[in-house]
């Protein structure tokens, strides 16, 4: 059941997830993905293991950045933004349309899009606010923040 | 017994002259993550963060100058590099071979040393990270998210207790909870007495003695602490070799040779073959490799 969770989730990115032969456990709402190499060492009381995929609270997914890494790796919907959105974005703000370099996959609005740096690599995720592939004002905020990576600052701060 | 005055006197008896330092901030480059060829010393060059490669290490970088923190970069947040101090990164660099190994973590929070095992490893093999504090176990697991850790096993657990784990493992780093040094604590001298570092001492045998329950016979450990004091290295690895069964083997790296004769005691020759780092190039620390004596198994 909780594996269907993060594939319906990736869904949400235009691609779907599948999780082979690697084992997924839980620990207090938080959901991990096993390798051979690690299975076998996970007792009932782990605090963490392998690669953490997020936490699920009441059926909705808050993933973790190795979940992110595994839907770029599978080419979900994501946009490609510039140095100065980049950061922008790393602190909490949204994507302009201006600021969107790239554009890769089927982009709907309402729908997720990984946010990707000129590096391509993952900084996070935001919801679709307006059609991006289409003729669209430069200046509107394209691309609402979900998640971005600094989010390992914020959470050092609640500690 | 307490005081600049009185910890002074100690390191001049043991060879070293007091100086302040003032320690240069250094960054690890995680591998597992740097693995599209980008140049990231130039990548953090334009961000305003000059770098210079750290001789003795082979990950490791100074920070010469920057305009930007650190800890607050794309670039760290993505998991491309991790705050260590330079000291800090030689322990596992001392281990051979591992890739496909299993190794414990012993006092393995805030994770430094654990994420670079983990790039060491190439992210095969298993890591059993353990630490007794909940709260430094989120900082851990923040960690190896941030770095994309993907091989290791969190317990919080007292290193004390690591035998309980029922596990054997090929290498175990026993980075054991210490006094910490002058040159990392601006108010070191005022806050630490010998009776703090004597009971640290103890803890310290615990730790190692258990963990060495835990050791595979051909496996290594590597102890270290960024504690100068010798009640906390030399006379724990002196009891170590005597009761545990354990022999110090010989490692290449900076530093200066383990002490043998401590405030006019003569302590076993080989602990001439652990490493000692007086603050200056950095900060005060100190490492030894074990592995079973052969003479024993």
């Amino acid at each position: 059941m909780k594996v269907e969770v993060f594939e319906n989730f990736s869904l949400k990115f235009g691609v779907k997830l599948t999780f082979g032969g690697e084992m997924l456990v839980q620990r207090d709402g938080r959901f991990f993905l096993l390798n051979s190499n690690v299975n076998f060492l996970v007792r009932d009381d782990f605090f963490y293991a392998g690669i953490y995929l997020g936490k699920v609270i009441d059926g909705k997914v808050f993933p973790s950045f190795n979940l992110l890494d595994m839907l770029v790796k599978c080419e979900a919907n994501r946009v490609v933004i510039g140095r100065k959105a980049s950061w922008l974005f790393i602190c909490g703000r949204d994507v302009f349309r201006k600021s969107i370099l790239r554009i890769y996959g089927d982009v709907c609005r309402s729908e997720y899009v990984l946010v990707l740096n000129e590096f391509g690599e993952c900084l996070g995720f935001g919801k679709v606010l307006v059609g991006l592939s289409e003729y669209s004002d430069k200046n509107v905020v394209a691309v609402a923040n979900v998640l971005d990576v600094g989010d390992f600052l914020r959470r050092e701060r609640v500690v | 017994m307490s005081g600049k005055d009185f910890f002074v006197s100690r390191y001049e008896q043991l060879g070293w002259k007091y100086r302040p330092v003032e320690l240069r901030q250094s960054i690890r480059f995680n591998r597992i993550n740097n693995v599209k060829g980008q140049d990231l010393v130039s990548r953090l060059l334009h961000l305003g963060l000059n770098l210079d490669k750290i001789e003795f290490l082979s990950d490791g970088y100074w920070v010469c100058d920057s305009r930007v923190s650190a800890g607050a970069t794309a670039e760290y947040l993505l998991g491309l590099y991790s705050i260590q101090e330079a000291a800090a990164q030689i322990p596992v660099s001392l281990f051979s071979d591992l890739e496909d190994k299993s190794v414990l973590d012993a006092s393995a929070a805030p994770g430094g040393k654990t994420v670079q095992l983990a790039n060491i490893m190439n992210n095969s093999g298993s890591i059993v990270a353990i630490d007794i504090s909940k709260q430094r176990l989120a900082a851990l697991s923040n960690h190896l998210e941030r770095c994309r850790v993907k091989n290791t096993i969190v317990y919080q657990l007292d290193a004390r207790n690591s035998p309980k784990l029922g596990l054997r493992f090929d290498r175990i780093l026993v980075d054991v909870p210490c006094s910490g040094n002058f040159a990392s604590d601006s108010k070191w001298f005022q806050n630490r007495t010998l009776k703090d570092i004597e009971r640290n001492a103890r803890l310290q045998r615990e730790i190692l003695m258990k963990a060495s329950e835990c050791l595979a016979d051909d496996g290594e450990i590597v102890y270290s602490t960024c504690s100068l004091e010798p009640e906390e290295n030399e006379l724990n690895i002196d009891w170590a070799i005597r009761r545990l069964g354990l022999e110090i083997v010989k490692i290449d790296c900076v530093g200066v040779s383990g002490l043998t004769v401590v405030f006019g005691k003569e302590l076993d020759s080989s602990i001439a073959r652990c490493r000692r780092f007086w603050p200056g190039l950095t900060q005060g620390f100190f490492v030894c490799k074990f592995v079973r004596n052969s003479h024993e198994s």
